[in-house]
């Protein structure tokens, strides 16, 4: 188990966004996060990342516990994540966003070879042409791949994605798709994935945790998943 | 970097070396107070451009080093360059503590703390008169055994030389790229590991050691440490140079504290009024300039008019 | 001695409450605060003092002109340097630390340096409780703040905008959701919190005369107050007021007169240490 979330509970004002969530994550696994708008996916993202603390309960990673260090803690541990709502470094270049990471994962390097290795990163996002421009002049999908870059550079055992697939096309789907499994098996990245996207989701993941209104409704592999009455009532209750 | 930015700053550096031969010792008594506040601009604009604290406690910092050091001299007959070492020490040290009493708490803290901390300043200042001469102002000796407008010049150019090369240098470090990341986007720069909290109180304590150190040879060069330095209306001062400068730009803070305090010289000639019209126009830039005069020059060069 | 210390730290400790409620309503509603909060109380001094001694008219109208006044003042500051600044926390205490400084000069280069006064209310002085005698025009504003700090709670308590008020500091989100304008709430809460400054102003300047620097440490004060009685917390700056005002006099009249004012802050640098979000607050900010 190479996280574990127990007993997580998260409240915003009048708002119970996650109640006793327990779930786990399998090392080297593609686990899916599902569930319907407001479910609380991204607030249990941002509670793994230490973005947010939870107003009860305790996370581990690799065994050991991880509740309410700070992000930048959990980040050298070998969390990463990108954000729903993208947040690049927007008057940095695409470079020096994917920099940033790179720096504070290895300080001792020289510039020059952390900058190698930047480009590198950029170009398996397709970004080599962008390196040198100021990452606000992206589009959303260029953003989101930027997001990805900079989480790579990190150098995560863990990678937090949500919603990497909107607004692509069928094919666009299937290559990202393919890019996130090669991701798991030629860099042992585990991944942790809420989607939308559910055909993506399906035929990527080993496991798909379902949360509906801040609680975990199942926690199966997709196929079960598919066909279970209260995961369709979830969503067709919406 | 193109071949025309290169040679910039050499001729800059040129330029300021010859810029005092051959004009009087009002022009060049302006130089010398312009050059102590580019030191305390671009320092503080460490703090407030590029990490995001404001710190109403910087002159306090320039304070700390003056009465340090003008005391150490004054009262204990120390070497003053040894005093301004230390003050910019205890300076550091200051800034080291404030900076991480206020860590945990957001922006708003730390501004009211480091006002608080201006006061208490003052206060102590006042009232330790045995010490501090109080209002009256402490006499000080000078850095250099035959008093010379020229030299002192010359002192100061090279100290601010020093602070600014530091300054540049911690900007264009990996330091200086977390600090953009901080600037542009907080969570996400946690998110990718840069140590928010450690960064924020390194520029802390390194800013407070520069205005400590600026603070200390303005003592020696004025041979006279008043409360004025540590004031409310000195922090002000930096605070609308670096704002109408530019905040957050290398340049901005440097070519605002030369030019305000330029200008501060002419309108003097009127009576009391460059505060007041400072204040206004830097109220009006920071409401529709944020970004400073760089930022405006910048964006007519960025999007040429029509 | 005593006794007099502490209805001086009880005076000052009202007027200090009352200045402190300003700065923790615009605190509790927009999150922003306003450096320029000293300054205000003064402006209102400078007011009452041009209505009431220069144009002659009688104390209450002109304090009540004043107060008025700086209220839409307030509105007007609100309105521009405020407002488009909103949600960016470092400009609005840039924008606010300027215009303090502005009006300091603009006070300067207007009324001078010296000290100026509002008439007193009510001449003499009174027995207390047959033990010692106290000025009469203090006692009229330990009165008239108390009463004005009761009239602020009755407000918020029990009316209708109290209730606004209250629900938007609590949740901002929720209150916009039940379709509260908050553009508009800002203003008003705004305008309020120097209303609340400008009072204090009224009151203690007939007994501590307005310089134009000296609203820097009562609104010093003011921000200590409401960082100890927690940020957003109305009983917090009654409480936290009064405390301030009495440890200040028995500090001064015990320890050393010259110290007074670094007392509070050293308690502020303390609960700080101790118990960042106040003695009253939740944490926020
Ligand atoms: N910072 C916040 N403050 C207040 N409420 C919040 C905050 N963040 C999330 N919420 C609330 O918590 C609940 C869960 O939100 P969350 O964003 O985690 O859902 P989600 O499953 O990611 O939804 P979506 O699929 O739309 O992204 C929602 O009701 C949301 O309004
Ligand atoms: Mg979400």
């Amino acid at each position: 188990m190479l996280l574990e979330g127990r007993k997580i509970s998260k409240r915003f004002g009048g708002v119970q966004a996650l109640s006793e969530v327990d779930f786990h994550v399998e090392e080297g696994s593609i686990t899916g996060l599902i569930g319907p708008n407001g479910a609380g996916k991204t607030t249990l993202f941002s509670i793994v990342a230490g973005a947010l603390k939870p107003t009860s309960g305790r996370t581990f990673f690799e065994g050991r516990e991880i509740t309410g260090l700070p992000a930048d803690q959990i980040c050298r541990r070998g969390i990463a994540r990108t954000f729903q709502i993208v947040r690049p470094f927007a008057s940095m270049s695409c470079l020096e966003n994917v920099l940033v990471a790179a720096v504070n994962r290895h300080p001792e390097r020289p510039r020059a070879a952390l900058e190698a290795a930047a480009r590198d990163l950029l170009g398996q996002v397709g970004l080599a042409d962008f390196a040198d421009q100021e990452a606000r002049h992206l589009n959303v999908i260029q953003k989101k791949r930027l997001e990805l870059a900079r989480a790579l550079a990190t150098e995560p055992r863990l990678l937090l994605l949500d919603e990497v697939l909107g607004g692509l096309n069928t094919q666009e789907i299937q290559e990202a798709v393919e890019d996130i499994r090669a991701l798991r098996d030629r860099r042992g990245i585990t991944i942790l994935w809420i989607e939308h996207v559910m055909g993506a989701i399906m035929q990527a993941a080993d496991r798909v945790i379902v949360l509906d209104q801040g609680r975990v409704l199942t926690a199966a592999p997709p196929r079960e998943v598919v066909s279970d009455p209260r995961v369709i009532q979830a969503y067709l209750g919406e | 970097m193109t071949t025309s930015v290169k040679w910039i700053w050499p001729a800059v550096l040129v330029g300021m070396c010859l810029l005092p031969l051959g004009v009087g010792i009002y022009p060049q008594h302006v130089l010398i107070v312009s050059l102590f506040y580019v030191m305390m601009a671009a320092s503080w604009n460490l703090l407030a451009g590029y990490t995001g604290q404001v710190s109403f406690g910087h002159a306090a910092m320039a304070g700390i080093g003056a009465y340090t050091s003008g005391i150490l001299a004054a009262k204990a007959g120390l070497n003053p360059w040894i005093g301004i070492a230390a003050g910019t020490l205890f300076a550091a040290l200051l800034g080291l503590g404030l900076g991480a009493l206020c860590l945990k708490m957001g922006g708003i803290y730390l501004s009211l703390t480091t006002l608080a901390f201006s006061q208490i300043l003052h206060i102590i200042i006042v009232n330790e008169y045995e010490v501090t001469r109080g209002t009256m102002g402490l006499q000080v000796p000078g850095l250099i055994p035959e008093y010379s407008k020229l030299a002192y010049y010359y002192i100061l150019l090279a100290a601010t030389v020093l602070v600014l090369f530091i300054l540049y240098r911690m900007i264009h470090s990996n330091l200086g790229l977390n600090f953009r990341a901080v600037q542009n986007d907080e969570t996400a720069a946690r998110a990718v590991g840069v140590r928010v909290l450690h960064l924020r109180v390194l520029a802390f304590t390194a800013a407070s050691a520069m205005a400590g150190f600026a603070g200390g040879l303005y003592g020696h060069y004025l041979l006279l440490v008043t409360p004025e330095i540590p004031s409310l209306d000195l922090q002000f001062y930096v605070l609308a140079m670096t704002v109408i400068g530019g905040m957050g730009s290398f340049v901005g803070p440097i070519l605002g504290a030369f030019a305000i305090n330029i200008l501060a010289e002419k309108i003097r000639d009127y009576g009391e009024y460059h505060v007041l019209v400072f204040g206004l126009v830097a109220l009006a830039t920071a409401r529709f300039a944020p970004e400073g005069l760089i930022g405006v020059w910048r964006s007519l060069r960025r999007r040429p008019a029509r | 001695m005593l006794a007099i210390s502490v209805m001086n730290g009880l005076v000052i400790g009202v007027i200090y409450a009352l200045a402190a409620l300003g700065v923790s309503l615009v605190v509790g509603i927009m999150n922003v605060i306003n450096f320029a909060h000293g300054e205000l109380y003064i402006l209102a001094g400078y007011f009452s003092f041009l209505f009431a001694s220069t144009l002659g008219m009688p104390f209450a109208p002109a304090m009540g002109l004043a107060v008025a006044l700086v209220f839409l003042f307030g509105l007007l500051i609100e309105r521009l340097l405020i407002r488009p600044t909103y949600g960016n926390d470092m400009y609005s205490l840039i924008l606010t630390f300027i215009l303090s400084i502005v009006l300091q000069n603009a006070f300067l280069l207007i009324f001078g340096p010296y000290p100026n006064k509002p008439p007193l209310w009510v001449r003499g002085a009174s027995e207390i409780f047959g033990l010692f005698s106290y000025g009469n025009q203090r006692l009229a504003a330990l009165v008239s703040g108390a009463a004005l700090i009761a009239l602020v709670f009755l407000v918020l308590q029990k009316t209708w905008f109290g209730r606004i008020i209250r629900a938007t500091s609590q949740d901002r989100a929720m209150a916009e959701w039940n379709g509260v304008n908050t553009t508009r709430l800002n203003m008003l809460s705004f305008g309020l919190g120097c209303a609340l400054a400008a009072a204090a102003g009224v009151i203690l300047s007939p007994v501590f005369p307005v310089t134009p620097t000296a609203g820097v440490p009562i609104a010093l004060t003011a921000f200590v107050v409401v960082v100890l009685g927690g940020m957003g917390s109305m009983w917090g700056c009654v409480v936290g007021g009064l405390l301030l005002g009495l440890v200040e006099n028995l500090g001064a009249a015990f320890i050393s007169s010259g110290y007074k004012n670094v007392f509070g802050f050293l308690i502020l640098i303390l609960v700080l240490l101790v118990r960042p979000s106040g003695l009253f607050g939740r944490a926020k900010l």
